[in-house]
């Protein structure tokens, strides 16, 4: 084959495969404006009213904020645990180091159903705990493999002698971590934060079974939603999803490069 | 640094003890549940009767075969995909790359609704069957297992490129020229230099692909409903359907086995390179 | 000694089971420049270490100005350290790097100011005080570290490898610079390195350590011209090193006769003490170089290999031939076993 040609594959090959990766948003977007009562595609009609709708919806409105406290307070309770984790395994010569880190990495492990499972069967029921603070706990469990995973790897690359350099300068151990390592690992903490946001905010499987009156997460009440109606309403909602997560990880790349942290 | 273990111990355990408390004992006994005799004692009655039922044999099956099939089309689709990225320049090549990871931050809900408006008895395929006339009426596409293999593609095909792509990156600049130079065919440039090359992370990406697949619960529930159960939508439907722990017991052990035993395999590797 | 300033004593330093030092003691005087010379290994840098306050002794005492800091925290201890990868902060400027100490201990605003760019003065980094350290050389980055320690106005100062991540010509400059810098503070150095060259071209007493212990201590001149040990000598370039034996020179190849009395059981000769050109010995030349002043043979004689440098105008020997050469008493240096 010669150049041109190759290089005119090499553009085939990648336009069919976006097209099939990310076509479906564009799908979606454009069957969200449909001015029908039914999902149609390609859309009859232009019009926003579906967008609008999505947020008069008072069971949207309720399991959006749940899912974004979550995901906020999840995601910086694993890191308040995480972080100290992630210097320990980094910084000292732990007997149990192995062990640790297999522990804490387990949540990506065991698919998030089973765990949605057993919390609600062994810790909601019998020990009288609410949903919210299941999943609550259940979403902080999730993130944490990967805040510890993240910030570790940020602090990898910091030489341990820096900090010795702080303590001898006149800081106590305390503060040669908040005033040497945190301004170091800044970058790491908040790309682990936007990872751990974004996991949290997205995930399914563990908030199946945790769901109560009132309480449901924005995925699991989109997947209540779909069942009884067909307007399309769910494919606005997801289209925007889809906007709000573009937009995180775009202004995410722009300020710290997260990609090199994914 | 006089740092003594206990310090470090008092650092690392809190984030260990919560996962453990939260995470590992409420999810050891519902894996022991399968294990609990009728008498208490310890029994394999679960799993004799959760694989004597043609159904949960069928979803078993069903589950092993679309992960596999899953697995093997990412992995035909993503070398293609991965090559092309790597053959690009600088920016271009940044920017495709972003565009293959950028669905993995979207709402797998959102990314399998798009399914519906394509599948749908409305969708985008069947105004086109019958504009067409190929059809009087609209076809059954939705729940169907071709409509779950689709959905699990997409979903996870970013995976399998993004392995490939870093795989293929490690190969030396030159060997394929190289190896052109001596007279080697495409076909035998790809199954002599660069599969061996990049087995490592097709290995990696197939592992993550096929466990993802298994354990997807938002797919099979949207495109495949009750009609193309998985072993998650199964786990769901005893669970909410029939309250039968036994059974659910029994899938989450298949899973957590296949998933901790795909991770292994990836340990292995990931010690085995360095 | 009545002039200690810092003394170590009875300081035994371990690493989890294994002993790294035993029983050191150690007094430095005040506003010495003193080295911890020896092989990776030895001891040196966990010594500076456990002064610095990084390692806890297993047991013994370090008093500084007669005060028992044993116990002192390191941030408590007043030590300065100028570490090897210097360890600057990569998130602060160079102004802040240094300040980061004075901040510490809640000066005035203006004190700091004062005192840190004073300090950048001394280390001839006036003007650089934006600068983060990733956009200066190894050279500037080596000041920096040094005046980040400085302006604490340590008690003593610890170098660990100052010049070993500089290239040969910044070298000189900051060994120079170590020693004005010295002179003008007056502040107690103490520096580690496993370059003999750099101990004694800086040090006013070098330590030379040993798996641990001080195999000698003493002034550049006297480690250079009187080694006590085989270790000592081939550390300061004694590079033929032999036993007496009944009135013999041996080595394990062979032996040749010694022509002068001794009582001493080893004997050691710098190649420059070796005398070529004449002599009772005979050696075949097996490798030959110039080097400026002199010419460097190696000799393959009876006693194998011997080291021997020759003057310049003497003339050159070619591989294969043989050179007649002495081993002298004038140059001999006696060794204790």
């Amino acid at each position: 084959m010669n150049t041109i040609g190759r290089t005119t594959a090499n553009w085939i090959i990648l336009g069919l495969t976006l097209t099939f990766l990310i076509g479906p948003f564009l799908i979606i977007i454009l069957a969200g404006a449909s001015d029908t009562e039914f999902l149609a595609f390609p859309p009859q009609g232009l019009t926003l009213r579906w967008y609008a709708k999505v947020f008069t919806v008072e069971s949207f409105r309720a399991s959006f904020m749940l899912s974004m406290g979550l995901a906020i307070f999840g995601t910086l309770l694993a890191l308040v645990l995480g972080v100290p984790a992630a210097y320990a395994l980094n910084r000292y010569d732990l007997p149990g180091a192995e062990t640790v880190r297999t522990i804490v990495a387990a949540p990506i492990i065991v698919p998030g159903i089973i765990v949605g499972l057993a919390l609600l069967r062994y810790v909601v029921v019998p020990l009288d705990v609410t949903v919210t603070m299941a999943l609550f706990m259940a979403h902080t469990a999730l993130v944490l493999p990967y805040a510890v995973r993240v910030v570790s790897s940020s602090m990898h690359n910091l030489r341990g002698d820096m900090e010795e350099a702080a303590v001898l300068l006149g800081c106590s151990r305390f503060q040669a971590f908040t005033k040497v390592v945190l301004p170091n690992i800044r970058g790491g903490v908040l790309a682990a934060f936007i990872l751990g946001f974004v996991t949290s905010f997205n995930q399914v499987p563990v908030s199946l079974f945790l769901s109560g009156p009132g309480v449901r997460t924005l995925p699991i009440d989109m997947l209540a939603y779909m069942e009884i109606t067909f307007d399309p309403s769910v494919a606005a909602l997801s289209a925007l999803l889809a906007f709000m997560s573009l937009a995180i990880v775009f202004v995410a790349e722009r300020l710290l490069g997260f990609s090199r942290y994914v | 640094m006089f740092r003594n273990r206990r310090e470090g111990l008092a650092l690392a355990l809190p984030a260990a003890i919560f996962s453990s408390l939260l995470f590992l004992a409420p999810v050891a006994v519902l894996l022991s549940e399968a294990f609990r005799g009728t008498g208490g004692g310890f029994s394999l009655q679960g799993y004799v009767d959760f694989f004597s039922a043609p159904l949960n044999r069928t979803v078993f099956l069903r589950t092993l075969k679309l992960g596999a099939l899953v697995a093997g089309s990412a992995a035909v689709i993503g070398y293609a995909a991965a090559f092309c990225i790597v053959n690009l320049g600088g920016r271009a090549r940044g920017t495709i790359f972003g565009m293959v990871v950028l669905p993995l931050m979207i709402s797998p809900v959102a990314r399998t609704y798009a399914w519906i408006v394509i599948l749908g008895r409305t969708g985008i395929v069947n105004g086109a069957i019958t504009g067409l006339g190929l059809s009087e009426s609209p076809l059954r596409l939705l729940f169907t297992e071709t409509a779950v293999y689709l959905g699990l593609l997409q979903l996870f095909l970013p995976l399998m490129i993004i392995s490939l792509v870093s795989a293929m990156e490690n190969i030396p600049r030159d060997v394929i020229p190289a190896a052109r130079v001596l007279g080697a065919s495409w076909i035998s440039v790809f199954f002599k230099v660069i599969l061996p090359l990049t087995k490592e992370g097709l290995v990696i990406g197939g592992t993550l692909v096929f466990t993802g697949s298994l354990t997807a619960y938002i797919t099979p529930a949207i495109l495949g409903g009750s009609k193309v159960l998985m072993l998650e939508t199964l786990l769901y439907q005893r669970v909410n359907v029939s309250n039968d722990f036994v059974s659910a017991s029994v899938i989450a052990m298949i899973l957590i086995v296949m998933s901790f035993s795909a991770n292994l395999l990836l340990k292995k590797i990931a010690t085995a390179r360095s | 000694m009545s002039d200690t300033y810092v003394q170590l004593t009875d300081l035994t330093l371990t690493y989890g089971q294994s002993v790294a030092v035993p029983e050191l003691n150690l007094g430095i005087r005040e506003g010495e420049l003193i080295a911890l010379l020896g092989p990776s290994g030895c001891g040196k840098t966990t010594t500076m270490r456990a002064i610095a306050g990084l390692l806890a002794p297993a047991s013994g005492r370090i008093t500084i100005d007669g005060r028992d800091v044993t116990r002192v925290p390191a941030n408590k201890r007043g030590i300065g350290l100028v570490f090897q990868s210097y360890a600057l902060f990569p998130h602060l400027n160079a102004f802040e790097n240094v300040a980061f100490g004075l901040r510490l201990q809640k000066l005035s605003a203006n004190e700091i100011t004062e005192r840190t760019l004073q300090g950048l003065a001394t280390v001839g980094l006036t003007g650089y005080d934006k600068r983060k350290p990733a956009e200066m050389s190894g050279g500037q980055q080596q000041r920096l570290a040094l005046a980040r320690s400085l302006v604490m106005q340590p008690k003593v100062l610890l170098l660990d490898e100052p010049l070993s991540n500089l290239d040969a010509r910044l070298r000189l400059e900051m060994r120079t610079e170590l020693q004005r810098v010295q002179k003008e503070t007056g502040v107690t150095m103490v520096f580690v390195t496993h370059d003999q060259a750099e101990a004694l071209a800086l040090a006013d007493r070098i330590v030379l350590m040993k798996e641990g212990r001080i195999e000698q201590l003493g002034t550049p001149a006297d480690l250079y011209a009187r080694p006590e040990t085989a270790f000592a000598a081939e550390f300061m370039g004694f590079e033929n090193i032999f036993r007496v034996e009944g009135g013999k020179v041996v080595s394990d190849k062979g032996t040749l006769p010694l022509g002068f009395a001794t009582t001493s059981p080893l004997l050691a000769w710098r190649p420059d003490g070796v005398t070529v050109g004449s002599g009772p010995h005979e050696g075949r030349v097996v490798a030959t170089s110039f080097a400026g002043a002199h010419r460097e043979y190696v000799l393959e004689s009876a006693l194998g290999p011997i080291k021997a440098d020759a003057d310049i105008a003497l003339p050159r020997v070619e591989i294969g031939e043989t050179l007649t050469f002495d081993l002298p008493e004038a140059t001999a240096r006696p060794l204790a076993a």
